[in-house]
């Protein structure tokens, strides 16, 4: 396995945000994690990419144990992550902002340049490449991030809503992106509340929701549990009856 | 603007000729001092954004040992440039360790607490002259002495820092350090994702930044020949530092040249109006500033000249 979490638990003072959660991941799947708002999903990927540690539980990547390792040496092992709020680097420009990622495995600058432009080429932001990241739109800092996490060359990409707030066109191009970069080889884990894109890119999925629900997207969307706590009951088959 | 930097050396290089005299070499002097502070300062608290208010505990360090080292053992005070220099390294790592972890409003106040410990422990200390503080030779005994009766020699050794200091802002500026500290500044968590070593980055900074504010403490007392607590580590020699860069534009490589060109006549006019009744005068020019600058320029004058510049070219083209 390229990702195993054991039994995560977050707690801030008395208030238990993430419970007891499991999360395995064999190297060049894509998982979809889902989940209502405040059940813990941005938590708990806070704690597999080394943001915050686990109250209690183990996190392992590549059979190393990475649970207190701090975010830098998640990002230096290997395991890259976008933020829910775009966090770009606003007086920055584009390129700038890719190379910092860049950097990690290309110290000179020359070799640091050279990836960020071709990473910027292919998730299309080859025309913003001088632009400051604080004149884009949300898609362009969504994307930005994507180029910015990509150029630290990740085996594992945790995704946080990376796809959220774009219009369907947007939507269709960002979906073939991350296709791409699973192409490439990376391992990708998504939180997504869009469906579409769960259904479209997951391999499997992992619910939360008081309790964790794990399975296929097709076997995840006819859970009874899931209906009721998460995607309503639009979401039954055409003339299925409640 | 391609001739902007050979206009600039040029201009600072025959500034003694164009405006002879000593009152225009002093200011020239005061400006280039300034302006070595302010880039000092600029590394850590323009690039990375963690704004020292403290900064004068290194300045004050520089400007003592050379004037220590004169005291003690008879030797020229440019001997007591570089342990001057090793002392702030090791004062900027001892501070930086603790202080690091705390981001903000909250390492401002810690680098302010933290001088001003010092400037009341060096006000006490026997060994540093107390109150009084410390003096250098009151001639020179030879050239190393660096007791000049003219202010020339020593506004061309201050250009000299000065040009040491603006190349090694530059080659920061463009390394993988610099991009790291600029991401820093804009956000420590997305930065500490990309794999930026964000404390280790941040200490390094500090000290490069000290390592240069001493050697400018050090220049101002060989010059002057004296040092006491308050020239050498008063809240005021910190609040400069921050408003000259501030005025320029923290986190640019010209910005504190800018901020010193406008501020050091600005000073001296003001004091050669009010003379000495008007002491307190500075403080209201540096409060006066800052809040300007919160209001309209936070980025400062560059960025106010970045904007402004492109419109009147064009509206020079068009005429």
């Amino acid at each position: 396995m390229l990702l195993s979490a054991h039994n995560i638990s977050k707690a801030f003072g008395s208030f238990l945000a993430v419970r007891d959660a499991d999360l395995t991941v064999a190297e060049g799947e894509i998982i979809g994690l889902i989940g209502p708002n405040g059940a813990g999903k941005s938590t708990f990927f806070n704690c597999l990419a080394g943001d915050t540690a686990p109250t209690t539980g183990r996190v392992l990547f590549d059979g190393i144990d990475v649970t207190r390792s701090s975010a830098e040496a998640h990002a230096r092992a290997g395991i890259g992550r976008t933020f829910q709020v775009p966090a770009t680097f606003e007086d920055m420009t584009v390129l700038e902002n890719v190379m910092v990622g860049a950097f990690l495995r290309h110290h000179h600058r020359g070799a640091a340049r050279e990836t960020a432009l071709r990473i910027i080429e292919m998730t299309g932001l080859a025309r913003q490449t001088a632009q400051r990241a604080r004149s884009l739109g949300t898609p362009g800092r969504k994307r930005l991030e994507i180029a910015r996490v990509l150029a630290t060359e990740p085996r594992l990409m945790l995704l946080d809503e990376a796809l959220a707030g774009l219009t369907p066109t947007e939507l269709q191009q960002a979906i073939a992106l991350v296709r791409r970069i699973h192409e490439l080889g990376v391992t990708l884990v998504i939180v997504e509340h869009i469906m579409e894109v769960i259904m479209t890119l997951a391999q499997r999925v992992l619910v939360f929701n008081q309790g964790h629900v794990h399975g296929k997207p097709h076997e995840i969307v006819a859970n009874e549990m899931v209906i009721e706590a998460y995607l309503g009951r639009g979401h039954r088959r055409r003339g299925e009856t409640p | 603007m391609k001739w902007g930097l050979p206009a600039l050396a040029a201009l600072l290089l025959f500034y003694p000729f164009i405006f002879t005299g000593p009152f225009y070499w002093d200011i020239g002097v005061a400006f280039l001092l300034a302006a070595i502070s302010a880039s000092a300062w600029n590394i850590v608290g323009g690039y990375a954004g963690q704004v020292s208010v403290g900064h004068s505990m290194f300045f004050g360090v520089g400007a003592y040992t050379p004037l220590l080292f004169y005291q003690l053992w008879g030797l020229p005070p440019v001997a007591g440039v570089p342990a001057g220099m090793l002392v702030s390294l090791c004062l900027a790592l001892a501070i930086g360790m603790p202080t690091f972890r705390l981001r903000g409003h909250y390492f401002s106040m810690a680098t302010i607490a933290v001088a001003e410990l010092i400037r009341i422990f060096v006000g006490t200390w026997e060994l540093v002259g107390a109150a009084i503080g410390l003096q250098g030779p009151a001639v020179g005994r030879a050239w190393w002495d660096l007791m000049f009766r003219s202010e020339l020699p020593y506004y061309y050794i201050f250009l000299a820092v000065l040009a040491v200091v603006l190349y090694t802002t530059f080659e920061v500026e463009r390394s993988r350090f610099g991009y790291y500290l600029r991401a820093i500044k804009a956000g420590e968590r997305a930065a500490r994702s990309l794999g930026v070593p964000v404390r280790a980055t941040k200490l390094k900074a500090l000290m490069l930044s000290a390592l240069f504010t001493s050697v400018a403490g050090s220049l101002y007392s060989i010059k002057t020949g004296f040092v006491d607590p308050e020239s050498g580590f008063g809240i005021l020699v910190s609040v400069q530092m921050v408003i000259v860069a501030a005025l320029g534009g923290a986190g640019t490589l010209f910005g504190p040249l800018i901020g010193a060109l406008i501020l050091v006549p600005l000073q001296t006019a003001t004091n050669t109006w009010f003379g000495g009744g008007g002491s307190g005068l500075t403080y209201i020019l540096y409060g006066g500033i800052i809040v300007l600058l919160a209001r309209f320029e936070p980025g400062g004058m560059h960025e106010w000249w970045q904007r402004v510049a492109p419109r009147l070219m064009r509206r020079w083209h068009a005429a």
